[in-house]
């Protein structure tokens, strides 16, 4: 198994790191946990 | 999210960029309704609201803001309104559908409240704006400010200045009564938007260095004060290519570039985030209105000599006929000549002139040089001198 990533907060920036490390590094493991019942919606 | 509200986009799904399972299909493990509610960055665990705990090599932070609250009796009353997230988006909505509501009154006038103020005026709501300073959205100086002053009169906007909210409670003619040191207005619903905050809860019970700013402080690459943990967006700093200085401007463009950079670094491809110059931009009716680089107030501050001007003149040639007016404020410091801020309000070509002035700013460019930069010319997008060059060029006689 790969490094594990675990973002806290799903917005623009959260959404973008979890996108961007896994393109870099797939074999990277990504949780991204978000306390709200949205992700990555826009402004 | 306020063009939402206005009914201008009417599917809340065109809202969110990715679903859940859209990040899934990448391999992207995505849990809702769920808080982070602590991290142990020793033993590098997070433990969850769930009860829930899981280990990490790596944690990146995007914890983003908290509105601020003017901390006022009943600003928890129901129809007082945030507008922070899509759930606020769709509560409001809602809301003013299932009350028919007739009159809203928006406390704050910064770009969040202009947005919603259109998106009110627009559902045909009366629409009063209660505000603690002269003139709406404080950037813009107050020359502009006041196109933005009449721009909201044009369209029947009340606009208290000078307002001081004291109480909410329940109203008599509307559902709802805000008292102010101007005496009390009712409305059937109540948005505060009078700013925002670093949410910096965890990073702070981390140990986290925090920046002057009070947002988290963060190093060209994304990372915090500990190697493995990596912040970004609205909750960290940026670096100011103007001020040089590291500062919070919770803006969107900038939480995804910031992101993207964090998540290069952390996938192992070194990238640097090259920083800000502050950039902004919003509409009001017909109004562009934008924003970059410093005020003369802030560039004063970080001891620069800063020299402003306003320029008067045409988003189009002069001779077309139907001509829009745009006031250009260009900044430059005194000593050295160059660029450090531009403002601008306008019917048209606003934003594209602050963006262009944004990557002169950005480069560093003189006044002189700015005066003579080549740029598009036809009738119906500018003069053959455009505002920018007369602009600049006022300016250099003036240093
Ligand atoms: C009405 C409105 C209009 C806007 N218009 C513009 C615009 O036109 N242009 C522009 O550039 N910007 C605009 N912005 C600002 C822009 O939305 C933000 O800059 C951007 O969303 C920041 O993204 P972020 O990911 O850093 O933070 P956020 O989007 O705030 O995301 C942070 C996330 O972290 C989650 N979170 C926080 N703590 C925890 C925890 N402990 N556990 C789990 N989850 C947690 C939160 O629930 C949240 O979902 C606007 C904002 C608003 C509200
Ligand atoms: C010092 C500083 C420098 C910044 N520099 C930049 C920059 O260079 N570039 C950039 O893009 N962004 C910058 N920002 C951030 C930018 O101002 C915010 O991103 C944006 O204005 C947030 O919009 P808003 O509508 O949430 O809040 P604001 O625009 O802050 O609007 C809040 C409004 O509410 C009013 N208000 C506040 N409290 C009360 C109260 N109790 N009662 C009544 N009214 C109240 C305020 O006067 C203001 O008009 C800066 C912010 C600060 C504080």
């Amino acid at each position: 198994m790969g490094k594990a990533l675990v973002i806290v907060g799903a917005g623009a920036a959260g959404g973008s790191v979890a996108a961007e490390a896994k393109r870099s590094d797939p074999g990277l493991s990504v949780t991204m946990i978000e306390q709200g019942p949205h992700v990555a919606t826009a402004a | 999210m306020p063009y939402y509200i206005g009914d201008v986009i009417k599917d809340e799904a065109k809202l969110t960029a990715r679903t859940p399972a859209k990040f899934r299909e990448s391999g992207i493990e995505v849990i809702i309704n769920t808080k982070v509610e602590q991290v142990d960055p020793v033993g590098q665990v997070v433990r969850l609201d769930s009860g829930a705990s899981l280990p990490y090599d790596l944690l990146a932070l995007g914890t983003g803001t908290v509105p601020r609250m003017p901390g006022i009796p009943g600003e928890d009353m129901e129809g007082v309104f945030i507008l922070k997230r899509l759930s606020d988006a769709l509560r409001i909505k809602a809301y003013l559908k299932e009350t028919a509501c007739r009159k809203a009154i928006i406390i704050g006038a910064g770009f969040i409240a202009m947005e919603v103020c259109e998106a009110f005026v627009t559902r045909g709501i009366a629409t009063e704006i209660i505000h603690r300073g002269k003139l709406p959205v404080n950037r813009w100086d107050p020359e502009l400010g006041l196109m933005i002053f009449d721009e909201l009169k044009k369209h029947d906007v009340a606009f208290t200045a000078d307002a001081k909210p004291q109480s909410i409670e329940r109203g008599s003619t509307y559902r709802l009564r805000l008292n102010t040191n101007h005496g009390p207005t009712e409305g059937d619903t109540i948005l505060i938007a009078v700013g925002v905050k670093p949410d910096t809860t965890l990073a702070e019970a981390m140990g986290l260095a925090i920046g002057k700013s009070g947002a988290i402080a963060v190093n060209f690459s994304q990372q915090t004060s500990v190697e493995n943990i990596y912040a970004a967006g609205d909750c960290c700093e940026s670096f100011h290519r103007i001020s040089k200085r590291w500062g919070n401007i919770p803006l969107g463009d900038i939480a995804n570039k910031q992101g993207r950079v964090a998540g290069s670094n952390i996938g192992g491809k070194p990238k640097i985030f090259p920083g800000v110059v502050g950039a902004q931009s919003f509409r009001i009716f017909s109004l562009e209105a934008a924003a970059t680089g410093l005020t003369e107030s802030e560039a004063r501050v970080y001891g620069f000599h800063p020299v402003g001007l306003i320029t008067w003149g045409n988003a189009s040639a002069n001779a077309m006929p139907d001509a829009k007016k745009i006031g250009l404020k260009l900044i430059a410091d005194a000593a050295t000549a160059r660029l450090i801020g531009a403002q601008a309000v306008g019917e048209a070509g606003v934003v594209s002139r602050i963006n262009t002035l944004s990557a002169a700013m950005w480069s560093g460019l003189g006044i002189e040089e700015i005066g003579y930069i080549d740029l598009a010319y036809a009738p119906p997008f500018g003069g053959s001198w455009d505002i920018i060059h007369n602009a600049a060029q006022a300016l250099l006689r003036k240093l």
